[in-house]
C-alpha cells in the first residue's frame, strides 16, 4: 500500500520524501507535495539542495562532453536573435527576504544624494565595440531612445571616484546604462541599479555583474534618480550599499 | 570585446550568461558538460539522446539564466539536476526502453556498487567510491536505482522486494550519510 496515503499535513511523512524527491524518484503527485511543503519550509529546502550536491558528486565520472556537441549548441543559440532592449536587464531573480524593510526606509542616502547630484541632459556616446556591430539590437535599442526627443537622460556619479555611467530612459520606461566606465569588480561582487520611484520609494532594477558594459533595464512609473551600488553578488533585495555609489537625478 | 571567463566564478558566469555572453555558456559548458554528458549516457545509455539531453540543459541555461540562484546551490548541481530531471522523464516516456534501463540498472544493484569502470580521473573518485560503501547494502542498492536507474522510490522497491517506506527512508539515511562520509574524507560538497 502506498505509504504516502496520510493526510496531507503530515511533515514527517514529506520529510521523509525529501531523499527520493532530490533525486527525481518520486511519483507527480508528490513531487507536488513535497513542492509546496518545499514553498514554506527552508530547512527542507536545504535538505532537498545537500541531497542534490551529493548527487553531484555521485553523477561525476571525468567524462568529457562529445566534440562536436558545443558547436551544435552555439549555432543553436545563434539562431535565436537576442531580444532587443530592456528584456536584456532580467539577468538574475532575487527572491524577497522576508527581514528586510523597504529601502525608502532603510536607504534614504540615495534619496538625499539624488537631490543633490547634477540635474541635466548629456550626450551619450555608444561604446566602441557596440558602435562597431551595426547589428547588434541592443545599440540599436540603445541609440534609438538616445534619439528620442521624450527620453531622458543623466549621469551618475560618484563622490568616491572619478568614473561615471550615463543613463537614459525613454518614453516606454526602457532604461539603458553605458556602465563601461566603471572599475571592474572583484568576481564575487555586482554592480546594482536602483531607482528613486515617484513616492520615494527605491527599488531595485537590476543586477549588471562585476563588469558591466551596456546594460538595460526597465521602469514601470517614472523615476526621479537612479543610482549603482556596489554588492555582493548575487545582489540584494534591498539596503543597497551606500558606499562608492554612484547617482544621478533626472 | 574579448573577455575571459576562466577564473570567474559561476555565479558571475551566469550573469554573464544573462547578458548574452555566449563565451560566458562556453565556460560554464567546459566546466560542466562532461559530468551533465556522463550522467545522461548512464541513465540513457543511447549516446545520441544524451547529447540532446546536455544540448537542452545548456541551451536552457542560455535561455533562463535566472532560474539558477547561487545562493541554493552550485552551478554543477543545478545543471545535473536538470540533465538527471529531463533523462527521467525520457526514461518514464519511453516504456521499452525503460524496461531495458530497469535490466541494467537490477544488474547494477544486484552486482553491488561497481563504478570503477567509469573514466574517473581525480581523487574524487576514490573518496566517492569509499562513501558508497560505507552504506548498508540496502541504502546503496536504492540510491542507485533511484538515481542511476531512473527508478522511483516504489518501482525501486518493487524491485528489490521490499517496502516502499523502506526504500524511501533508506534513500534519505544514505544521502546523509554519504554526504557526512564525503565531508569527513575532505571533500567539499556545494556550499560547505
Amino acid at each position: 500500500m502506498d505509504d504516502m496515503a496520510g493526510p496531507p499535513g503530515d511533515i514527517y511523512d514529506i520529510d521523509e520524501l525529501l531523499g527520493a524527491y532530490a533525486l527525481d524518484a518520486v511519483d507527480d503527485v508528490e513531487r507536488d507535495r513535497v513542492e509546496d511543503y518545499l514553498a514554506v519550509n527552508p530547512r527542507a529546502q536545504a535538505e532537498v539542495q545537500a541531497h542534490r550536491e551529493v548527487a553531484t558528486m555521485l553523477a561525476f565520472t571525468g567524462m568529457d562532453a562529445p566534440d562536436d556537441l558545443w558547436g551544435r549548441i552555439a549555432d543553436q543559440i545563434g539562431e535565436q536573435a537576442p531580444p532587443p532592449g530592456p528584456e536584456l536587464a532580467k539577468v538574475m531573480s532575487i527572491d524577497e527576504h522576508p527581514r528586510r524593510r523597504r529601502i525608502a526606509d532603510a536607504a534614504p542616502w540615495i534619496v538625499s544624494v539624488a537631490a543633490a547630484a547634477v540635474i541635466g541632459f548629456v550626450a551619450i556616446g555608444l561604446v566602441a565595440d557596440r558602435a562597431d556591430a551595426p547589428n547588434d539590437p541592443m545599440a540599436s535599442a540603445f541609440e534609438a531612445a538616445l534619439a528620442d526627443r521624450d527620453s531622458v537622460t543623466t549621469v551618475l556619479v560618484s563622490e568616491a571616484s572619478d568614473a561615471s555611467a550615463e543613463a537614459v530612459i525613454d518614453q516606454d520606461g526602457h532604461g539603458f546604462v553605458v556602465a563601461q566606465g566603471l572599475p571592474t569588480l572583484p568576481d564575487d561582487q555586482t554592480y546594482q541599479l536602483w531607482g528613486i520611484v515617484d513616492d520615494g520609494q527605491v527599488i531595485s532594477l537590476g543586477i549588471f555583474g562585476p563588469n558591466p558594459e551596456l546594460e538595460t533595464f526597465t521602469v514601470e512609473s517614472p523615476v526621479s534618480a537612479l543610482a549603482i551600488t556596489i554588492e555582493q553578488l548575487p545582489g540584494v533585495v534591498s539596503d543597497g550599499n551606500p558606499d562608492g555609489a554612484f547617482v544621478g537625478a533626472f | 570585446m574579448r573577455r575571459e571567463y576562466t577564473d570567474a566564478s559561476d555565479a558571475a558566469l551566469v550573469v554573464s550568461i544573462g547578458r548574452y555572453q555566449q563565451a560566458a555558456l562556453a565556460e560554464a559548458y567546459r566546466r560542466h558538460a562532461g559530468a551533465c554528458f556522463g550522467l545522461a549516457k548512464r541513465l540513457l545509455i543511447d549516446h545520441s539522446r544524451a547529447e540532446e539531453i546536455v544540448q537542452e540543459v545548456f541551451v536552457r541555461l542560455w535561455n533562463e539564466p535566472n532560474r539558477y540562484d547561487p545562493e541554493r546551490g552550485t552551478l554543477r548541481s543545478f545543471l545535473l539536476a536538470h540533465t538527471h530531471g529531463r533523462s527521467v522523464d525520457l526514461i518514464r516516456a519511453d516504456a521499452s526502453r525503460r524496461k531495458r534501463e530497469e535490466k541494467e540498472a537490477r544488474q547494477q544493484a544486484v552486482g553491488g556498487y561497481d563504478i570503477s569502470h567509469e573514466v574517473w580521473d581525480i581523487a574524487l573518485a576514490g573518496h566517492v567510491r569509499e562513501a558508497m560503501e560505507t552504506l548498508q547494502q540496502g541504502e546503496r542498492e536504492a540510491i542507485e536505482l533511484a538515481y542511476f536507474g531512473g527508478l522511483t522510490y516504489k518501482e525501486a522497491a518493487e524491485r528489490l522486494g521490499e517496502p516502499e517506506g523502506t526504500v524511501k527512508s533508506r534513500i534519505r539515511s544514505g544521502l546523509k550519510r554519504l554526504r557526512v562520509e564525503l565531508v569527513q574524507a575532505g571533500v567539499s560538497i556545494g556550499a560547505d
